[in-house]
Protein backbone atom coordinates (compact mmCIF):
# COMPACT_ATOMS: atom_id res chain seq x y z
CA UNK A 1 0.00 0.00 0.00
CA UNK A 2 1.53 2.87 -1.55
CA UNK A 3 1.35 6.71 0.20
CA UNK A 4 1.34 9.06 -2.67
CA UNK A 5 1.06 13.28 -1.77
CA UNK A 6 0.77 15.31 -4.81
CA UNK A 7 0.83 19.17 -4.88
CA UNK A 8 0.32 19.10 -0.98
CA UNK A 9 -0.13 22.42 0.77
CA UNK A 10 -1.28 23.53 4.19
CA UNK A 11 -1.50 27.33 4.54
CA UNK A 12 -2.34 28.62 8.38
CA UNK A 13 -3.57 31.93 8.11
CA UNK A 14 -1.17 34.33 5.58
CA UNK A 15 2.04 31.87 6.57
CA UNK A 16 2.29 28.68 4.44
CA UNK A 17 3.85 25.91 6.41
CA UNK A 18 3.69 23.14 4.17
CA UNK A 19 3.93 23.38 0.34
CA UNK A 20 5.41 19.59 -1.35
CA UNK A 21 5.25 18.80 -5.40
CA UNK A 22 5.11 15.18 -5.41
CA UNK A 23 6.41 12.36 -2.36
CA UNK A 24 5.85 8.65 -2.71
CA UNK A 25 6.22 6.38 0.01
CA UNK A 26 6.32 3.00 -0.78
CA UNK A 27 5.41 0.33 1.14
CA UNK A 28 6.93 -0.99 4.08
CA UNK A 29 9.24 1.56 3.88
CA UNK A 30 10.99 3.23 6.93
CA UNK A 31 11.19 6.95 6.08
CA UNK A 32 12.86 9.13 8.71
CA UNK A 33 11.49 12.54 7.97
CA UNK A 34 13.80 15.22 9.13
CA UNK A 35 14.21 18.94 9.12
CA UNK A 36 15.40 22.30 11.07
CA UNK A 37 12.08 23.57 13.45
CA UNK A 38 9.46 24.95 11.12
CA UNK A 39 9.65 22.44 8.38
CA UNK A 40 6.69 21.19 8.18
CA UNK A 41 7.52 17.83 9.44
CA UNK A 42 4.65 17.59 11.58
CA UNK A 43 2.30 18.94 9.59
CA UNK A 44 3.01 16.27 7.19
CA UNK A 45 2.06 13.65 9.36
CA UNK A 46 -1.08 15.43 10.57
CA UNK A 47 -2.33 15.18 7.09
CA UNK A 48 -1.51 11.96 6.07
CA UNK A 49 -3.15 10.67 10.05
CA UNK A 50 -6.00 13.17 8.86
CA UNK A 51 -6.31 15.33 12.45
CA UNK A 52 -5.61 18.15 9.61
CA UNK A 53 -5.99 18.99 6.19
CA UNK A 54 -4.62 20.18 4.03
CA UNK A 55 -5.49 23.60 2.21
CA UNK A 56 -5.17 22.49 -1.52
CA UNK A 57 -3.74 19.12 -2.50
CA UNK A 58 -4.26 15.42 -1.41
CA UNK A 59 -2.53 12.58 0.40
CA UNK A 60 -3.61 9.60 -1.93
CA UNK A 61 -3.30 6.13 0.42
CA UNK A 62 -3.46 2.83 -1.57
CA UNK A 63 -5.87 1.29 1.06
CA UNK A 64 -8.56 4.05 0.95
CA UNK A 65 -8.80 2.80 4.75
CA UNK A 66 -8.06 5.41 7.19
CA UNK A 67 -8.38 3.09 9.71
CA UNK A 68 -5.32 1.48 8.96
CA UNK A 69 -2.92 4.63 9.17
CA UNK A 70 -1.86 5.64 12.70
CA UNK A 71 -0.13 8.14 14.64
CA UNK A 72 2.12 8.00 18.09
CA UNK A 73 2.72 11.71 19.86
CA UNK A 74 5.85 13.09 21.54
CA UNK A 75 3.54 13.73 24.03
CA UNK A 76 0.63 10.87 24.33
CA UNK A 77 -2.15 11.06 25.69
CA UNK A 78 -3.69 8.11 27.73
CA UNK A 79 -7.02 7.22 28.63
CA UNK A 80 -8.03 7.46 32.16
CA UNK A 81 -8.08 3.67 32.59
CA UNK A 82 -5.45 1.00 32.77
CA UNK A 83 -2.47 0.29 30.83
CA UNK A 84 -4.34 -2.88 29.43
CA UNK A 85 -7.69 -0.78 28.29
CA UNK A 86 -5.61 1.72 26.85
CA UNK A 87 -4.01 -1.06 24.63
CA UNK A 88 -7.45 -2.51 24.13
CA UNK A 89 -9.41 0.63 23.52
CA UNK A 90 -8.61 0.42 18.87
CA UNK A 91 -9.83 -3.15 19.07
CA UNK A 92 -12.83 -2.02 21.03
CA UNK A 93 -13.80 0.38 18.31
CA UNK A 94 -13.36 -2.42 16.04
CA UNK A 95 -15.17 -5.01 17.75
CA UNK A 96 -12.67 -7.32 18.34
CA UNK A 97 -14.13 -10.71 20.83
CA UNK A 98 -12.96 -10.28 23.83
CA UNK A 99 -10.49 -13.17 24.22
CA UNK A 100 -8.95 -12.47 20.77
CA UNK A 101 -8.51 -9.15 22.27
CA UNK A 102 -6.82 -9.84 25.02
CA UNK A 103 -4.56 -12.55 23.78
CA UNK A 104 -3.54 -9.18 21.26
CA UNK A 105 -2.82 -6.61 24.06
CA UNK A 106 -1.03 -9.32 25.70
CA UNK A 107 1.58 -9.91 22.95
CA UNK A 108 2.08 -6.05 22.89
CA UNK A 109 2.17 -6.14 26.57
CA UNK A 110 5.01 -8.75 26.33
CA UNK A 111 6.73 -7.49 23.68
CA UNK A 112 6.94 -3.85 25.06
CA UNK A 113 7.74 -5.60 29.05
CA UNK A 114 4.26 -4.32 30.31
CA UNK A 115 2.76 -7.21 31.61
CA UNK A 116 3.75 -5.77 35.22
CA UNK A 117 1.83 -2.71 34.40
CA UNK A 118 -1.25 -4.35 32.84
CA UNK A 119 -3.65 -2.88 35.51
CA UNK A 120 -1.74 0.26 36.49
CA UNK A 121 -3.48 3.87 35.80
CA UNK A 122 -2.03 4.47 32.43
CA UNK A 123 -2.14 8.22 33.06
CA UNK A 124 -0.04 7.66 36.75
CA UNK A 125 3.02 5.91 34.52
CA UNK A 126 6.34 7.56 33.37
CA UNK A 127 7.70 8.85 30.11
CA UNK A 128 9.12 5.84 28.88
CA UNK A 129 6.48 3.70 30.52
CA UNK A 130 3.68 5.87 28.40
CA UNK A 131 5.47 5.88 25.23
CA UNK A 132 5.49 2.20 24.90
CA UNK A 133 1.70 1.94 25.75
CA UNK A 134 1.03 4.27 23.20
CA UNK A 135 3.56 2.63 20.64
CA UNK A 136 1.42 -0.74 21.94
CA UNK A 137 -1.68 0.91 21.40
CA UNK A 138 -1.18 1.80 18.34
CA UNK A 139 0.29 -1.04 16.64
CA UNK A 140 -2.74 -3.32 18.19
CA UNK A 141 -4.85 -2.98 15.51
CA UNK A 142 -2.09 -4.13 13.08
CA UNK A 143 -2.00 -0.38 11.10
CA UNK A 144 -0.70 -0.66 7.36
CA UNK A 145 1.38 2.37 8.36
CA UNK A 146 2.60 4.00 10.96
CA UNK A 147 3.29 7.64 12.12
CA UNK A 148 5.41 8.38 14.57
CA UNK A 149 6.32 12.33 15.83
CA UNK A 150 9.06 11.97 17.59
CA UNK A 151 8.29 9.01 19.76
CA UNK A 152 11.56 9.08 21.29
CA UNK A 153 12.31 12.66 22.64
CA UNK A 154 12.52 12.97 26.14
CA UNK A 155 13.14 9.30 26.83
CA UNK A 156 16.06 7.47 28.05
CA UNK A 157 18.33 5.40 25.93
CA UNK A 158 17.13 1.78 27.08
CA UNK A 159 13.57 2.71 26.75
CA UNK A 160 14.64 4.17 23.11
CA UNK A 161 16.28 1.23 22.18
CA UNK A 162 13.39 -1.08 23.03
CA UNK A 163 10.81 1.24 20.64
CA UNK A 164 13.24 1.06 17.88
CA UNK A 165 13.16 -2.48 17.93
CA UNK A 166 10.11 -2.72 17.91
CA UNK A 167 9.70 -0.40 15.07
CA UNK A 168 12.09 -3.02 13.06
CA UNK A 169 10.39 -6.13 14.34
CA UNK A 170 6.94 -4.72 12.90
CA UNK A 171 8.26 -3.38 10.03
CA UNK A 172 9.80 -6.83 9.03
CA UNK A 173 7.27 -9.34 10.28
CA UNK A 174 4.02 -7.25 9.40
CA UNK A 175 5.30 -5.38 6.69
CA UNK A 176 3.86 -1.73 8.46
CA UNK A 177 5.36 0.86 6.73
CA UNK A 178 6.58 3.73 8.74
CA UNK A 179 6.83 7.35 8.66
CA UNK A 180 9.32 8.73 11.23
CA UNK A 181 9.84 11.77 12.17
CA UNK A 182 12.73 12.54 14.35
CA UNK A 183 15.80 15.67 15.46
CA UNK A 184 18.08 12.46 15.82
CA UNK A 185 20.00 11.59 12.62
CA UNK A 186 21.65 8.64 14.37
CA UNK A 187 18.28 7.00 14.76
CA UNK A 188 17.18 7.86 11.85
CA UNK A 189 20.39 6.09 10.57
CA UNK A 190 19.76 3.12 12.72
CA UNK A 191 15.56 2.80 12.09
CA UNK A 192 15.29 4.08 8.48
CA UNK A 193 16.17 3.36 5.36
CA UNK A 194 14.53 6.11 3.16
CA UNK A 195 14.67 10.01 4.27
CA UNK A 196 13.20 12.89 3.37
CA UNK A 197 14.49 16.20 4.53
CA UNK A 198 11.94 19.14 4.43
CA UNK A 199 13.07 22.64 5.05
CA UNK A 200 10.54 25.67 5.24
CA UNK A 201 7.71 23.21 4.06
CA UNK A 202 9.30 22.34 1.18
CA UNK A 203 11.43 18.95 0.12
CA UNK A 204 14.79 19.96 -0.41
CA UNK A 205 16.11 16.38 -1.07
CA UNK A 206 14.63 12.40 -0.45
CA UNK A 207 16.29 9.20 -0.85
CA UNK A 208 18.48 6.34 0.46
CA UNK A 209 18.89 7.02 4.34
CA UNK A 210 22.40 6.09 4.62
CA UNK A 211 23.52 8.01 0.92
CA UNK A 212 22.10 10.61 2.33
CA UNK A 213 23.70 10.77 5.82
CA UNK A 214 26.71 10.01 4.52
CA UNK A 215 26.82 12.35 1.12
CA UNK A 216 23.82 14.36 1.14
CA UNK A 217 23.65 16.07 -2.12
CA UNK A 218 22.31 19.36 -1.56
CA UNK A 219 23.71 22.08 0.23
CA UNK A 220 20.96 22.70 2.66
CA UNK A 221 21.06 19.02 4.07
CA UNK A 222 24.54 19.12 4.48
CA UNK A 223 24.80 21.91 6.58
CA UNK A 224 21.27 20.77 8.29
CA UNK A 225 23.18 16.88 9.12
CA UNK A 226 26.93 18.92 10.18
CA UNK A 227 24.58 21.07 12.82
CA UNK A 228 23.00 18.43 14.03
CA UNK A 229 26.00 15.63 14.38
CA UNK A 230 27.93 18.99 15.63
CA UNK A 231 25.11 19.37 18.56
CA UNK B 1 -27.17 33.19 71.36
CA UNK B 2 -29.56 30.84 73.47
CA UNK B 3 -32.16 31.08 70.19
CA UNK B 4 -29.80 29.62 67.98
CA UNK B 5 -28.98 26.73 70.26
CA UNK B 6 -32.76 26.24 71.25
CA UNK B 7 -33.17 26.58 67.25
CA UNK B 8 -30.46 24.40 66.64
CA UNK B 9 -32.23 22.02 69.03
CA UNK B 10 -35.75 21.65 68.05
CA UNK B 11 -34.84 22.15 64.67
CA UNK B 12 -33.12 18.50 65.00
CA UNK B 13 -36.82 17.27 66.70
CA UNK B 14 -38.41 18.65 64.08
CA UNK B 15 -36.59 16.95 61.21
CA UNK B 16 -36.37 13.36 63.24
CA UNK B 17 -40.34 14.00 63.80
CA UNK B 18 -41.37 13.29 60.46
CA UNK B 19 -43.29 16.61 60.17
CA UNK B 20 -44.86 15.73 56.76
CA UNK B 21 -45.15 19.78 55.88
CA UNK B 22 -41.27 20.15 56.46
CA UNK B 23 -40.78 16.90 54.48
CA UNK B 24 -42.97 17.91 51.55
CA UNK B 25 -41.34 21.09 51.54
CA UNK B 26 -37.55 19.17 50.85
CA UNK B 27 -39.43 16.77 48.33
CA UNK B 28 -40.12 19.62 46.72
CA UNK B 29 -37.55 21.54 46.38
CA UNK B 30 -35.38 18.30 45.38
CA UNK B 31 -37.64 17.64 42.67
CA UNK B 32 -37.64 21.14 41.34
CA UNK B 33 -33.88 21.85 41.54
CA UNK B 34 -33.11 17.91 40.22
CA UNK B 35 -35.50 18.13 37.38
CA UNK B 36 -34.34 21.68 36.74
CA UNK B 37 -30.32 20.51 36.46
CA UNK B 38 -31.23 17.13 34.44
CA UNK B 39 -32.96 19.26 31.92
CA UNK B 40 -29.73 22.08 32.08
CA UNK B 41 -27.49 19.05 31.88
CA UNK B 42 -29.24 17.85 28.65
CA UNK B 43 -29.21 21.29 27.23
CA UNK B 44 -25.95 22.86 28.33
CA UNK B 45 -23.48 19.69 28.23
CA UNK B 46 -23.98 19.55 24.69
CA UNK B 47 -23.84 22.99 23.70
CA UNK B 48 -20.59 23.25 26.06
CA UNK B 49 -18.88 20.70 23.91
CA UNK B 50 -20.47 21.91 20.46
CA UNK B 51 -18.87 25.53 21.61
CA UNK B 52 -15.59 23.89 23.05
CA UNK B 53 -15.00 21.83 19.43
CA UNK B 54 -15.62 23.85 17.10
CA UNK B 55 -15.44 27.90 15.65
CA UNK B 56 -17.94 30.43 14.27
CA UNK B 57 -18.58 33.67 13.33
CA UNK B 58 -19.74 35.63 16.96
CA UNK B 59 -18.46 33.07 19.08
CA UNK B 60 -16.91 35.55 21.37
CA UNK B 61 -19.69 37.05 21.49
CA UNK B 62 -21.88 34.48 22.38
CA UNK B 63 -19.22 33.28 25.04
CA UNK B 64 -19.73 37.02 26.80
CA UNK B 65 -23.43 36.49 26.65
CA UNK B 66 -23.13 32.90 28.50
CA UNK B 67 -20.64 34.13 30.93
CA UNK B 68 -22.89 37.39 31.74
CA UNK B 69 -25.60 34.90 32.40
CA UNK B 70 -23.34 32.21 34.68
CA UNK B 71 -23.83 34.90 37.21
CA UNK B 72 -27.08 35.84 36.18
CA UNK B 73 -29.08 37.63 39.66
CA UNK B 74 -32.15 34.78 40.09
CA UNK B 75 -34.84 38.29 40.92
CA UNK B 76 -33.96 38.90 37.14
CA UNK B 77 -34.23 35.43 35.90
CA UNK B 78 -37.12 35.04 38.39
CA UNK B 79 -38.92 38.19 37.13
CA UNK B 80 -37.92 37.32 33.23
CA UNK B 81 -39.89 34.29 33.61
CA UNK B 82 -42.80 35.61 35.26
CA UNK B 83 -43.15 38.48 32.55
CA UNK B 84 -43.38 35.84 29.40
CA UNK B 85 -45.87 33.25 31.62
CA UNK B 86 -48.04 36.46 33.22
CA UNK B 87 -51.47 36.21 32.13
CA UNK B 88 -50.63 38.96 29.38
CA UNK B 89 -47.11 37.69 28.71
CA UNK B 90 -46.04 36.13 25.40
CA UNK B 91 -46.82 32.53 27.31
CA UNK B 92 -49.61 33.24 29.60
CA UNK B 93 -52.26 31.38 28.15
CA UNK B 94 -50.04 28.37 29.46
CA UNK B 95 -50.77 29.46 32.63
CA UNK B 96 -47.70 28.31 34.22
CA UNK B 97 -47.27 30.73 36.94
CA UNK B 98 -46.70 29.85 40.46
CA UNK B 99 -46.25 26.44 39.22
CA UNK B 100 -43.31 24.35 39.55
CA UNK B 101 -43.19 24.14 36.80
CA UNK B 102 -42.27 27.75 36.42
CA UNK B 103 -39.98 27.64 39.35
CA UNK B 104 -38.03 24.42 36.91
CA UNK B 105 -37.86 26.94 34.14
CA UNK B 106 -36.55 29.92 35.88
CA UNK B 107 -34.09 27.24 37.61
CA UNK B 108 -32.99 26.12 33.91
CA UNK B 109 -32.55 29.64 33.02
CA UNK B 110 -29.64 30.12 35.79
CA UNK B 111 -28.18 26.82 35.36
CA UNK B 112 -27.96 26.35 31.77
CA UNK B 113 -25.45 28.93 31.75
CA UNK B 114 -23.24 27.55 34.56
CA UNK B 115 -23.01 23.84 32.53
CA UNK B 116 -22.52 25.54 29.46
CA UNK B 117 -19.25 27.39 30.73
CA UNK B 118 -17.98 24.63 32.76
CA UNK B 119 -18.74 22.59 30.25
CA UNK B 120 -16.99 24.84 27.58
CA UNK B 121 -13.96 25.79 29.85
CA UNK B 122 -12.93 21.82 30.47
CA UNK B 123 -13.76 21.19 26.60
CA UNK B 124 -11.28 23.36 25.46
CA UNK B 125 -9.00 22.13 27.08
CA UNK B 126 -9.01 18.71 26.71
CA UNK B 127 -11.08 18.22 23.37
CA UNK B 128 -8.08 18.59 20.75
CA UNK B 129 -5.87 15.82 22.57
CA UNK B 130 -9.07 13.47 22.80
CA UNK B 131 -9.95 14.17 19.31
CA UNK B 132 -6.52 13.78 18.05
CA UNK B 133 -6.20 10.37 19.46
CA UNK B 134 -9.69 9.41 18.69
CA UNK B 135 -8.96 9.75 15.35
CA UNK B 136 -6.17 8.30 15.03
CA UNK B 137 -7.41 4.75 16.72
CA UNK B 138 -9.98 4.89 14.47
CA UNK B 139 -12.76 6.46 16.48
CA UNK B 140 -16.10 7.44 14.80
CA UNK B 141 -17.16 11.30 15.30
CA UNK B 142 -19.73 9.45 17.58
CA UNK B 143 -17.38 7.69 18.93
CA UNK B 144 -14.97 10.09 19.78
CA UNK B 145 -17.89 12.69 21.69
CA UNK B 146 -18.48 9.32 23.68
CA UNK B 147 -14.82 9.08 24.30
CA UNK B 148 -14.73 13.13 25.02
CA UNK B 149 -17.36 12.60 27.90
CA UNK B 150 -16.09 9.65 29.33
CA UNK B 151 -12.72 11.24 29.35
CA UNK B 152 -14.27 14.47 31.10
CA UNK B 153 -16.24 12.64 33.54
CA UNK B 154 -15.01 13.86 36.37
CA UNK B 155 -14.85 17.80 35.24
CA UNK B 156 -18.26 17.24 33.91
CA UNK B 157 -19.72 16.08 36.87
CA UNK B 158 -18.53 19.03 39.27
CA UNK B 159 -20.22 21.52 36.05
CA UNK B 160 -23.53 19.61 37.15
CA UNK B 161 -22.87 19.79 40.64
CA UNK B 162 -22.16 23.06 40.71
CA UNK B 163 -25.11 23.73 38.93
CA UNK B 164 -26.93 21.70 41.40
CA UNK B 165 -25.45 24.29 44.02
CA UNK B 166 -26.97 26.98 42.37
CA UNK B 167 -30.48 25.81 41.98
CA UNK B 168 -31.24 24.15 45.46
CA UNK B 169 -29.48 27.33 47.22
CA UNK B 170 -31.12 30.06 44.99
CA UNK B 171 -34.48 32.32 46.18
CA UNK B 172 -34.98 34.66 44.38
CA UNK B 173 -36.10 33.21 41.02
CA UNK B 174 -38.88 30.49 42.73
CA UNK B 175 -39.84 33.17 44.89
CA UNK B 176 -41.24 35.34 41.95
CA UNK B 177 -42.71 32.49 39.99
CA UNK B 178 -43.89 30.07 42.49
CA UNK B 179 -44.74 32.70 45.37
CA UNK B 180 -44.11 30.40 48.16
CA UNK B 181 -47.66 29.07 48.36
CA UNK B 182 -48.19 26.54 51.48
CA UNK B 183 -48.45 22.94 49.80
CA UNK B 184 -47.96 23.51 45.80
CA UNK B 185 -44.78 26.27 45.10
CA UNK B 186 -43.18 26.37 48.61
CA UNK B 187 -39.74 25.20 48.83
CA UNK B 188 -37.06 25.45 51.49
CA UNK B 189 -35.17 29.03 50.33
CA UNK B 190 -38.30 30.28 50.44
CA UNK B 191 -40.13 29.07 53.15
CA UNK B 192 -36.60 29.99 55.30
CA UNK B 193 -37.46 33.88 54.21
CA UNK B 194 -41.00 33.30 55.23
CA UNK B 195 -40.37 31.45 58.84
CA UNK B 196 -37.34 34.34 59.38
CA UNK B 197 -40.29 37.22 58.74
CA UNK B 198 -42.60 35.52 61.09
CA UNK B 199 -39.81 35.16 63.49
CA UNK B 200 -40.01 31.17 63.43
CA UNK B 201 -36.32 31.13 63.65
CA UNK B 202 -36.13 27.10 65.10
CA UNK B 203 -37.98 25.71 61.83
CA UNK B 204 -35.84 28.47 59.89
CA UNK B 205 -32.86 26.88 61.30
CA UNK B 206 -34.30 23.00 60.40
CA UNK B 207 -34.98 23.84 56.86
CA UNK B 208 -31.27 25.19 56.98
CA UNK B 209 -29.36 22.69 58.39
CA UNK B 210 -31.26 20.32 55.27
CA UNK B 211 -29.82 22.25 52.67
CA UNK B 212 -26.58 22.22 54.29
CA UNK B 213 -26.98 18.16 54.77
CA UNK B 214 -28.38 17.84 51.27
CA UNK B 215 -25.16 20.34 50.24
CA UNK B 216 -23.09 18.34 51.99
CA UNK B 217 -24.21 14.93 50.93
CA UNK B 218 -23.76 16.01 47.18
CA UNK B 219 -20.24 17.60 47.10
CA UNK B 220 -19.51 14.29 49.22
CA UNK B 221 -20.34 11.79 46.37
CA UNK B 222 -18.55 14.70 44.18
CA UNK B 223 -15.32 14.05 45.96
CA UNK B 224 -15.72 10.85 46.80
CA UNK B 225 -16.23 10.18 43.43
CA UNK B 226 -13.17 12.13 42.00
CA UNK B 227 -10.92 10.31 44.49
CA UNK B 228 -11.94 7.48 42.61
CA UNK B 229 -11.50 8.22 39.51
CA UNK B 230 -8.39 10.69 40.10
CA UNK B 231 -6.17 8.90 41.96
Amino acid sequence: MKLEIKRLVRDYGTKRVLDLEEVTIEKGTRTAIIGPNGAGKSTLLNIVSRIDSATEGEVHYESEDPRLVTQVFQQPYMLRTSVERNIQYPLRLRNWPEDRMKKRSDELMEELGLLDLRNQKAWKLSGGETQKVALARALSFQPSLLLLDEPTANIDPATTAEIEEMLLKINQEEGTTILFVTHNLAQARRVCNRLLFLDKGKLVESGDCQSILQNPAEVKTRRFIAGELLI
Amino acid sequence: MDVISAGIAQAFRLILSGDPEIYGIIGLSLFVSFSSVLISTCLGMPAGILLGTHSFRGKGVLLRIIYTFMSLPPVIAGLTVFLILMRRGPLGHLQLNYTPTAMIIAQICLVTPIIIGLTYNLVREKAPVVNRLGITLGAGRLEIMALMIREMRIGLTAAVVSGFGRAISEVGAVMIVGGNIKGKTRVMTTYITELKSMGDYSRAIAIGIVLLIIAFAINAILYNFQEREGK
